[in-house]
């Protein structure tokens, strides 16, 4: 099912259905989504369903839902939420509302502090948030009016709130879920929508990059790190007396009890963080430093390499100590200690720290986990042998570590997503063992999506974007003709997405040169992604603009890039998509290789499996981006032959297989456009209430009817 | 010569026209040309009644010239004098094309506002034939009256008209052709250049710059097309390029363009995730750097014309709603050249725009008063409403009913009053009388003349009302008659009157009788006339009652 078709609401009625019946059995639900826009549909349906609820029942329920984001989407302080960058963000408020400024305010009130977050603190905590609904504009305003900082009441309320909406990095990333998703109670309902990506997100919170800029970074940290020791050993050494002898006590928990202070927690799983105290080689601070440095000179070495290295966390571990003499201990406190020095030092500009945060983060992560990760160093681009630019990938390539405390936690996980196809292979790469299983498709009063698979040109040249025919010329210029006849048929927006970067640049210029795209833009303005989001977004809202203006565009742009994930073209912003190829990742990355090598061996999932899987997941998510609803109509224009094979086919979701008929396998440009204009005619009838009664729109008699109960017994697909 | 009093401008022997030698005269107002040894013009043509000049292509064996005229005629000439005729030519052409705007700018401006008048409004063409071209009134007459409101109401409705906007592909129309040699050829029209002018202003502030005074128009548009500006692929290489200062000016829009970012919180790719992995980690954290440093040449190039490409529709976008500003000063407007079109409300906040994307109306609670579905046997009936036209009263609903209650009511309390009843002779003949046909069902007749009369005949009928319609008030606009020009017009009108009766209606009405068809038709027409006679002649009489 696309997005559109109900599902969100589905399972939130479900859940808190569910919910009332049995206050004590689910006391929570966290529902976890992707993008901010995202979040925030959830909780405008949320809204919706309370008010359902208020209606019927004729009486006020006492829920309390909240959406949780990060400080950028929530401050309210007139200074900091003017900056643009999350990161900008977080690092000013922790420099007003850190609790050594808090204190250096108290003696002396001319230093700055966050008034709002001084606000909340005196009297925030006190009385819970009222229950309601509670967006990030209505936390805002909520925050506003009663003086409070919203974020952290929001991170306060969602602790006794009945239902949170948050990203799911609150969830999956360990340095962030630490702080803030901590103490959620166990009987809690999780839900991973859009979770599709569910895998990369997990791999992606555990892995590092060190690139020498990074070193250079770490190295300025840590010539700061010595100087401020030196300046307070000589006016308040007393304070690095009391940290060691914290630290030797083992009462570092002590110290984290103030929220502000803790930019980013420790980098891996709970259950992995040793519960003893800091070894005595890195206790003292100066000591701390100069173990840094050492670990430093080694990274440094390690990338001035010639040739391409891959090993794993257990051989870096024997090369450290041979080299450098330094143990597996210390490193697994690495993080932890640099977190506790930072704290003592009262650095302000936490941000300024990242570097060395991130390398005491990995060397946190490399000594704690001996399986699943790899590490690769590359000492240039594949692409620019020539130039040195010499990179540590650190990548985990096992997607269950990171969500495994998850399922062990919470006594149910959802997953779901338009576009989770096959479903069975998801359960082998996450490594859990379902309760249950089922994929809906939709029933639809009229067939609103067209999926056409164009394998040849009207040459008879067969289109595909393989390796071997991709520099083709014959190929792009019938690429170029099948988007040309497509411009001139299909009213509003054409989305077309190819299958890299580099692709696309490629085609685009070999367009210009041969005068496709001058053709084109006499039907339709283009707009093309770029690598640079903020001007992408502004391509997209001008194509939105066109679109909404009648003038017709087409927006080229590329599979796993930000557009193809995170953006919805709905109704007019997108009648056809156009997937030039089979957007297979990058198969020479090394990264890539590694996880498929470890994917074989652990799971035994076959390459050539898991690459279509993930190829036509993208695929399946780029052209789903055009039916959002059944009142929504698309084309879905497959314009590689690859996509007719069984083995491509029968990966993608349900929902479009099921339109896929024998006769559009392996069509020719005109064919297709034939097709088109008759289907596109065809949606262009009005679409009336009467026509889905019965079929996708019931009556309450309707729903209840025994027939109609089989019916949906059948349609759900039980595995 | 017959005018020589004329200034001559030029000059020009041996040209042929109508494979005649002769010689060609430019005036001031008109041009001309003689046969050779005849001290008369036989061709002639004002200034103002030109509407453009060919020239044959510069390879051809004759060398011509042709004008074409505003009626759709044309007049070629035919420079023979074979040493010099290409010089004799240009000269000609040069002249010309001096003159002619200046002359081209009144007439073409009156007679375009007419013509776009007369397209736009059928039934004033339609009057126009009836009236102007069958002579019952002269084009001056006609256009007296209407132009007058031309000039006070319309420029307002003109303005609100709906601006044209930019094709997306002008760039394309522009396609370069080999000349056979080692060349290529444009092909620029005056609507392209508008378009570039519109879509890049700094190309129109570099024109206002250059032209006349440093370069020729051709010279600029030369260079225009050799820059790399407009071979959107090659790469800003040298600063001796006058467009080199548009790139970065461009360069400059986007850049602006960019830093503002979006309204619409839902195209915001930076803000649309949640919490975006710091730097470092993440599996490919590395991104391909973005810097020229390590790009190939390709590389660039295929990026510049992506950029390109974003900014060129990006700036058609904005020249398109970019209203009622005038594209002349260009310094006044920095915030509409870098191609923002920001007055355009549609992006509503985030909260609505999410509310609006999820709602469906059927879904919705019927909250408005079920209502009757319109159930339609011929759709096509309801498409073209109601045809007869009839006067009716409608009675209200309340009316009716109280009406049926009232005869209820009375033929309840009905007693045939037996006594007083009509004979049967006289009974019978009422009948006949209100059976279909009959004298009082004449009425009836009346109501299905659109089935009765032909339809061509209706149509002329049509016309002639609206002729007659337009004439009449005309006539009637001139009362009270209180200055000599009115009383001039309402004679004349009152003769135009005359003449329209005579010669238009007449002959309809001969016509409709020899297809036997009511007389009745006209009798309302000629009431109208009637009427107006009768109002002229007590005018007149009192006004030679005055002057005796």
């Amino acid at each position: 099912m696309p997005s559109g078709t109900g599902k969100t609401i589905s399972l939130l009625s479900l859940i808190v259905a569910y919910q009332r019946a049995f206050p004590l059995e689910v006391t929570k639900l966290i529902y976890c989504s992707r993008t901010v826009p995202e979040i925030e549909k959830v909780v405008e349906e949320l809204r919706k369903l309370m008010e359902f609820y208020s209606k019927q029942t004729r009486e006020s329920n006492n829920f309390l839902a909240l959406a949780l984001s990060s400080r950028r989407n929530l401050c309210i302080h007139p200074e900091v939420s003017s900056l643009r960058f999350g990161k900008e963000v977080d690092g000013k408020c922790h420099s007003l509302t850190a609790s050594y400024i808090r204190a250096q305010h108290h003696s002396n009130p001319s230093f700055p502090v966050c008034q709002f977050y001084e606000e909340f603190d005196a009297v925030g905590r006190q009385v819970p948030l009222p229950a309601g609904i509670y967006n990030l504009d209505d936390l805002k305003d909520f925050g506003r009016r009663k003086g409070w900082c919203p974020y952290y009441l929001a991170r306060y309320s969602i602790l006794h709130a009945n239902i949170v909406v948050y990203s799911y990095h609150y969830l999956l990333d360990p340095k962030i879920a630490d702080l803030v998703s901590k103490e959620l109670a166990k009987k809690s309902v999780v839900v991973f929508d859009e979770a599709h990506n569910i895998d990369n997100v997990c791999i992606d919170s555990m892995s590092v990059n060190i690139t020498r800029r990074t070193l250079d970074h770490c190295q300025n940290n840590v010539d700061t790190l010595h100087n401020t020791i030196h300046k307070i050993k000589e006016t308040d050494a007393a304070k690095l007396k009391e940290e060691y002898r914290r630290l030797v006590e083992g009462l570092k928990e002590a110290n984290v009890a103030r929220e502000t202070d803790v930019y980013l927690s420790n980098p891996v799983l709970p259950d992995e963080i040793l519960q003893e105290a800091v070894p005595g080689t890195i206790r003292t601070a100066e000591h701390f430093v100069g173990f840094l440095r050492r670990f430093l000179e080694y990274l440094k070495s390690r990338l001035r390499v010639q040739h391409v290295i891959q090993e794993s966390a257990p051989q870096f571990l024997k090369d450290i100590y041979d080299k450098v003499c330094i143990d597996r201990k210390p490193l697994r406190f690495c993080a932890e200690r640099l977190q506790s020095l930072l704290r003592t030092l009262e650095i302000t500009d936490i941000a300024d720290f990242s570097a060395a945060t991130l390398i005491s983060n990995f060397a946190t992560l490399v000594s704690t986990y001996s399986q699943g990760f790899t590490i690769i160093i590359e000492p240039f681009e594949d692409r620019t042998p020539t130039i040195a630019n010499p990179v540590l990938h650190f990548s985990c390539m096992d997607p269950s570590i990171a969500i495994k405390p998850v399922f062990q936690r919470f006594q149910s996980v959802i997953i779901t997503s338009g576009t989770l196809s096959p479903l069975d292979i998801y359960p082998r790469i996450l490594d859990f063992h379902p309760v249950t299983m089922a994929s809906f498709t939709m029933t639809l009063a009229r067939t609103c999506l067209c999926p056409l698979i164009v394998g040849r040109g009207n040459d008879q040249v067969a289109l595909s974007s393989k390796f071997e025919t991709r520099e083709d010329f014959a190929v792009i210029r019938n690429y170029g003709n099948l988007l040309m006849e497509m411009s001139a048929i299909v009213p509003d927006g054409i989305v077309a997405f190819f299958t890299s970067y580099v692709y696309m640049e490629n085609i685009v210029a070999s367009w210009y040169e041969q005068g496709i795209l001058e053709n084109i833009q006499r039907n339709k303005l283009i707009f093309i992604e770029t690598q640079d989001a903020a001007e992408t977004s502004m391509a997209l809202e001008k194509y939105q603009e066109a679109c909404e203006n009648g003038r017709g565009a087409i927006l080229l742009s590329v599979a796993r890039g930000k557009v193809s994930e995170g953006i919805d073209f709905v109704h007019h912003f997108g009648r056809a998509v156009i997937m030039f190829g089979v957007p297979y990742v990058y198969t020479q990355s090394r990264i890539l290789k590694a996880r498929l090598e470890y994917l074989r061996d652990q799971f035994q999932i076959r390459e050539n499996d898991f690459l279509t899987f993930d190829a036509m997941r993208h695929a399946a998510q780029c052209v789903g981006r055009a039916i959002r609803g059944k009142t929504d109509y698309g084309l879905m224009i497959f314009a590689d032959k690859r996509y007719a094979r069984a083995d491509k086919r029968g990966k993608l979701p349900r929902w479009i297989q099921e339109h896929i008929t024998d006769g559009s396998l392996n069509l020719t440009v005109d064919e297709a456009v034939q097709l088109s204009k008759h289907f596109l005619r065809q949606m262009a009838q009005p679409f009336r209430q009467e026509d889905q009664l019965g079929l996708s729109l019931l009556t309450l008699e309707q729903l209840e009817s025994e027939e109609m109960l089989q019916k949906i017994a059948q349609v759900a697909h039980q595995t | 010569m017959a005018s020589l009093s004329e200034e001559v401008l030029l000059v020009v022997k041996k040209v042929r026209q109508r494979k005649q030698d002769g010689t060609l005269y430019l005036m001031a107002e008109r041009i001309a040309w003689g046969p050779e040894g005849k001290d008369r013009f036989t061709v002639s043509h004002l200034y103002a009644d030109i509407r453009c000049q060919k020239i044959s292509p510069d390879g051809k064996a004759k060398v011509q010239l042709q004008l074409v005229l505003h009626s759709g005629e044309s007049t070629t000439f035919h420079f023979a004098n074979e040493s010099t005729a290409l010089k004799d030519r240009e000269a000609a052409k040069e002249l010309l094309q001096q003159l002619l705007p200046k002359f081209k700018k009144k007439a073409n401006k009156e007679l375009e506002e007419k013509n776009r008048m007369l397209q736009e409004d059928p039934v004033l063409f339609q009057l126009y034939k009836d009236l102007v071209v069958s002579q019952v009134i002269s084009a001056e007459e006609f256009w007296a009256n209407r132009l007058g409101g031309v000039t006070n109401t319309d420029p307002a409705q003109y303005k609100y008209k709906q601006e044209v906007g930019i094709s997306g592909a002008f760039l394309a129309d522009i396609r370069p052709q080999t000349d056979g040699c080692n060349g290529l050829r444009y092909n620029l029209t005056a609507d392209i250049i508008e378009s570039i002018f519109r879509t890049y202003p700094a190309v129109k502030q570099k024109y206002n710059e250059n032209v006349p005074h440093n370069l020729t128009e051709k010279e600029f548009w030369t260079r225009f097309f050799q820059s790399h500006y407009f071979h959107r692929d090659r790469i800003n290489t040298g600063t001796q390029d006058i467009f080199s200062e548009c790139a970065k000016q461009d360069e400059k829009g986007l850049k602006s363009m960019v830093v503002q970012g979006v309204k619409n919180p839902l195209v915001d790719l930076l803000s649309l995730e949640d919490k975006t992995l710091d730097e470092g980690y993440g599996v490919c954290g590395a991104q391909p750097s973005t810097s020229n440093s390590n790009r190939t040449v390709k590389e660039s190039s295929n990026y510049a014309i992506i950029k390109r490409f974003n900014h060129h529709s990006a700036m058609v976008l904005a020249a398109g709603s970019r209203k009622g500003e005038t594209p002349t000063d260009q310094a006044s407007e920095t915030s509409s050249t870098d191609g923002n079109s920001r007055d355009s409300d549609f992006f509503q906040p985030p909260v609505k725009k999410v509310k609006l994307q999820e709602e469906y109306e059927d879904l919705q609670q019927e909250n408005r008063p079920k209502t009757v579905p319109l159930n339609l046997k011929k759709s096509d009936r309801y498409a073209h409403g109601p045809v007869p036209l009839q006067s009716q009263q409608y009675t209200t609903s309340q009316d009716i009913i109280n009406s049926v209650n009232y005869i209820q009511h009375e033929m309840a309390n009905y007693k045939p009053n037996l006594t007083q009843v009509l004979s049967s002779t006289v009974a019978t003949s009422a009948i006949s009388a209100l059976s279909p046909g009959g004298v009082l069902m004449q009425a009836g007749a009346q109501q299905a003349i659109n089935q009765m009369v032909p339809s061509e005949v209706q149509g002329e009928l049509k016309h002639l009302y609206v002729a007659a319609g337009e004439l009449l008030r005309h006539f009637w606009s001139c009362f009270p008659v209180n200055t000599p020009f009115l009383e001039e017009k309402v004679i004349k009108m009152k003769s135009n009157l005359e003449r329209f009766q005579l010669t238009k209606l007449r002959p309809f009405q001969e016509k409709i009788q020899r297809q036997y068809l009511s007389t009745n038709l006209t009798g309302h027409l000629e009431e109208m006339l009637q009427t107006a006679y009768n109002k002229f002649h007590i005018w007149q009489t009192r006004r030679m009652m005055r002057k005796t």
